[in-house]
């Protein structure tokens, strides 16, 4: 029996698609420039039945492919086409919710969003909020340790974890706990990106709901103020709950799609949220405003309610589905860089956008220097999509220049690896292939994703060589 | 380049195949007698630190007071109230990885790790994470060595995000500690802006930062929460003090002392070892005590394999 068969035989039929047609929805994830079919998925209900996949996988030396609901934006969950999809989204319980510790306990499968509600009946919600948070799976959070607007107050997924189970490659069902001794192996598999382990279960960490939230919206002349702005906000000694930014183009595209009002004619708008009990509430909207006014804001709104302040968030919130009405195609970025060097790393994109003669819309998580360039293109014309892709990796080598990182929330996947072999020398990214042997010496689960080989960055010509003398001399190199 | 100072100890002790043990102020853990002192105490200062970015760079041996001290004089603050011990520095403190009360409410001090720089045990400079907030390139191996007690490397430097200094008052209210346990937990679940919440001797004491509701508790001075953080009780004969990590609603322990992170950590003064999980002895009295790898037998491998991956030759003691 090979592979495939051994799947079929021994779990429910209805959970193994062998089916071209019915493989094709999982084919890609979110980065759907990248596209493989492989050769079955497997839809586990429970954890005997991860078990009984990873040991089929494992009998017949075939890769594991570890997937939640697919809208990863680095290509963490491409198939292989000589590997096996397991997909989680069938283990979609909450197992427990402990309103009085505020705690719940899920299965992989359970959508972001809807820990929030099933917690809200207990006036507690899960702070991390990826955009895609009414689709994304948990599971694919802790893989990617995502984050969302509410990540500089409120920490990415790693900071709201407390506990996981984890399925290793040779079936072992194992407890990573934020209590235990010795080194944090729990902060270890939070975006260890599918591949040290399956995670079967997940604990987190439940917050009270705010008292009060209000919305701040400013708009700039200067592009230059607006970053201004952001920093004084911090140095003022608040920490608001979100603070994003977006430039002229996608304020326009956000508000064609949207309609909630925003300035059409500013080159920068800032939306500021500050969160808590109501007195402190007061107190930070009354500094920020001021903040911002010295900082040239030239008009300035406050949210007067609930459905207001919501309504201003559905600009920001539908921002690249607006922009991508304006273009065949976009592709976004995923940089983060030290907050003072956004005004030098916004004109240094204008610059290469005239350069590449790709438009660019920027929206970002200002309040922690998360860049996402969208860089608009059209997969039609013959060498389009090549030239995108030069402009983003020379978007994520300026973030590097500037003392920042390639990824900020979205994973390497097999997007970043070229860009990895820039931001990390060759022993460290040795290190990395090690930590990997540790945990799957057979390099069975999600291999080639997330960790370029030195071989790849050799290829790139950017292995650093110190003295003459090349690091691992042994490795096959052309 | 040419090597530090400390690439130099680490290739000369692979070459001799002795032992080096990691020490700074020794303040949680002695030098033992039988290896070489790797002494990071006077590798001490602040590298980088922009309080607008709200992150600092700091060398492993600097003083917690004087990075405190540092970050105060610009309104800022480290938000995990990590322990001093007496000259305790900030490489020991991650190597034990250690956080006070405001650990629920603000996170661990491995929550506050951006980015360190390390060599291993072969002499390699090595850097992982950065000084972003935001991070996610590559495994997270600045957090992973966060408790690690300087088993799997020389940790040189640590990136930290800082937090604005916030005005803070403490209220206590009496009551029965089983009590206290279920009122902290209700507390701990309201939008009240909290950032410690402990039991000691008769009454609940939390504390409230910035602008807040009027309290009908009463008012107590701060310094409490320097007496239970770090927590040194006297104790006699062969008493002995845990540290128990536990579920926030776990019922009182026997011989508890202290309940504190709203009851997810009891200090027990005891003979014998509590019958929970999750138990650490606390013997700052007994400096020779070495962390252990006693949990499930494939988490054990998996912790030596990677004490392999960053110290295959076994220097570090």
């Amino acid at each position: 029996m090979n592979v495939v068969q051994e799947l079929l035989h021994r779990l429910p039929r209805d959970q193994v698609i062998v089916d071209d047609e019915q493989k094709a929805p999982f084919e890609c994830d979110g980065l759907s420039a990248y596209r493989e079919k492989p050769l079955a998925v497997v839809l586990p209900a429970d954890i005997e039945q991860v078990k009984q996949a990873l040991a089929i996988c494992r009998k017949h030396n075939t890769p594991v492919i570890t997937r939640g609901s697919g809208t990863g934006l680095s290509g963490g969950s491409l198939p292989l086409k000589n590997g096996v999809v397991l997909g989680l989204t069938k283990m979609n319980r909450i197992l427990e919710i402990d309103p009085l510790a505020r705690t719940a306990v899920v299965e992989p499968g359970v959508r972001n969003i809807t820990i929030s509600q099933e917690a809200a009946p207990h006036n507690l919600y899960y702070a991390p909020d990826p955009s895609s948070q009414v689709a994304c799976s948990i599971g694919g959070n802790v893989a990617e340790n995502s984050g969302g607007v509410h990540c500089l107050k409120y920490g990415l997924t790693v900071h709201n974890v407390l506990a996981i189970k984890i399925i290793t490659i040779d079936g072992e069902e194992l407890v990573l706990d934020y209590r235990d001794d010795g080194v944090d192996l729990l902060a270890l598999l939070n975006g260890s990106e599918g591949l040290l382990g399956v995670i079967v279960e997940i604990k987190v960490k439940l917050l009270p709901k705010p008292d009060a939230s209000q919305l701040i919206m400013a708009a700039f002349e200067k592009v230059s103020d607006c970053a201004n702005a952001v920093t004084n906000i911090l140095k003022s000694g608040i920490i608001p709950a979100g603070l994003e930014m977006m430039d002229k183009f996608s304020i326009k595209a956000a508000e064609a799609f949207a309609h909630v009002g925003y300035p059409l004619e500013a080159a920068a708008l800032l939306l500021c949220e500050v969160d808590g009990n109501q007195y402190q509430v007061e107190a930070d909207t009354e500094t920020v405003s001021r903040v911002l006014k010295e900082n040239g804001a030239y008009m300035l709104k406050l949210s007067r309610n609930d459905e207001e302040r919501i309504a201003l968030w559905q600009g920001r919130k539908n921002a690249f589905p607006a922009v991508g009405r304006l273009s065949p195609d976009y592709y976004c970025m995923d940089g983060t860089i030290p907050r003072n060097q956004l005004a030098h790393v916004l004109d240094e994109i204008e610059r290469m956008s005239k350069h590449y003669e790709l438009k660019v819309a920027n929206v970002f998580h200002a309040g922690d220097g998360n860049l996402h360039p969208l860089i608009l293109y059209d997969a039609q014309i013959p060498g389009e999509l090549k030239k995108t892709e030069l402009f983003g990796a020379e978007i994520l080598k300026l973030c590097i220049n500037v003392g920042g990182t390639i990824t900020g929330e979205h994973g390497v996947g097999v997007e970043k690896l070229d860009s990895m072999c820039q931001q990390f020398s060759a022993p460290e990214i040795e290190i990395f292939h090690k930590i990997k042997r540790v945990f799957d010496p057979e390099n069975l689960l999600n291999p080639g994703k997330a960790v370029p080989t030195l071989h790849r960055c050799a290829e790139l010509g950017h292995m650093h060589v110190h003295n003459g003398q090349l690091p691992f001399a042994d490795l096959e190199r052309f | 380049m040419p090597l530090t100072p400390f690439q130099e100890q680490i290739k000369q002790a692979l070459h001799e195949k002795h032992r080096l043990q990691i020490i700074g102020n020794q303040s949680k853990v002695a030098l033992n007698h039988d290896h070489q002192a790797l002494d990071m105490s006077g590798y001490a200062g602040i590298t980088s630190y922009d309080p607008a970015e709200l992150v600092v760079t700091v060398k492993a041996g600097t003083k917690i007071s004087d990075l405190k001290q540092e970050l105060a004089e610009h309104n800022q603050m480290l938000a995990f109230d990590t322990p001093d011990y007496g000259d305790s520095t900030i490489g020991g403190n991650y190597a034990c990885g250690l956080s006070g009360p405001s650990q629920p409410f603000f996170g661990a001090l491995r929550d506050f790790v951006l980015g360190i720089k390390m060599v291993d045990g072969q002499g390699q400079q090595l850097t992982f994470g950065g000084q972003m907030i935001k991070n996610v390139a590559g495994y997270d191996v600045a957090r992973l060595l966060v408790g690690s007690k300087g088993l799997f490397g020389l940790v040189t430097e640590i990136s930290l995000k800082v937090l604005p200094l916030m005005e803070e008052k403490t209220y206590s209210i009496e009551m029965g500690q089983a009590d206290a346990i279920v009122k902290m937990n209700e507390m701990a679940g309201t939008a009240l802006p909290i950032s410690g919440c402990a039991y000691y001797q008769g009454k609940l004491y939390y504390r409230l930062i910035g602008v807040h509701p009027p309290q009908s508790a009463m008012p107590e001075d701060n310094h409490i929460w320097q007496k239970m953080n770090p927590f040194r009780p006297e104790i006699s004969g062969k008493q002995k003090l845990w540290r128990v990590s536990t579920d926030s609603m776990h019922p009182p322990i026997h011989n508890t002392l202290l309940v504190d992170q709203i009851g997810a950590r009891r200090w027990v003064v005891s003979e014998n070892k509590p019958d929970v999980s999750h138990v650490d002895l606390w013997s700052l009295q007994e400096k020779t005590r070495r962390p252990s790898f006693d949990s499930h037998t494939k988490i054990t491998d998996i912790k030596r394999g990677l004490k392999s991956v960053f110290d295959p030759y076994e220097i570090f003691y």
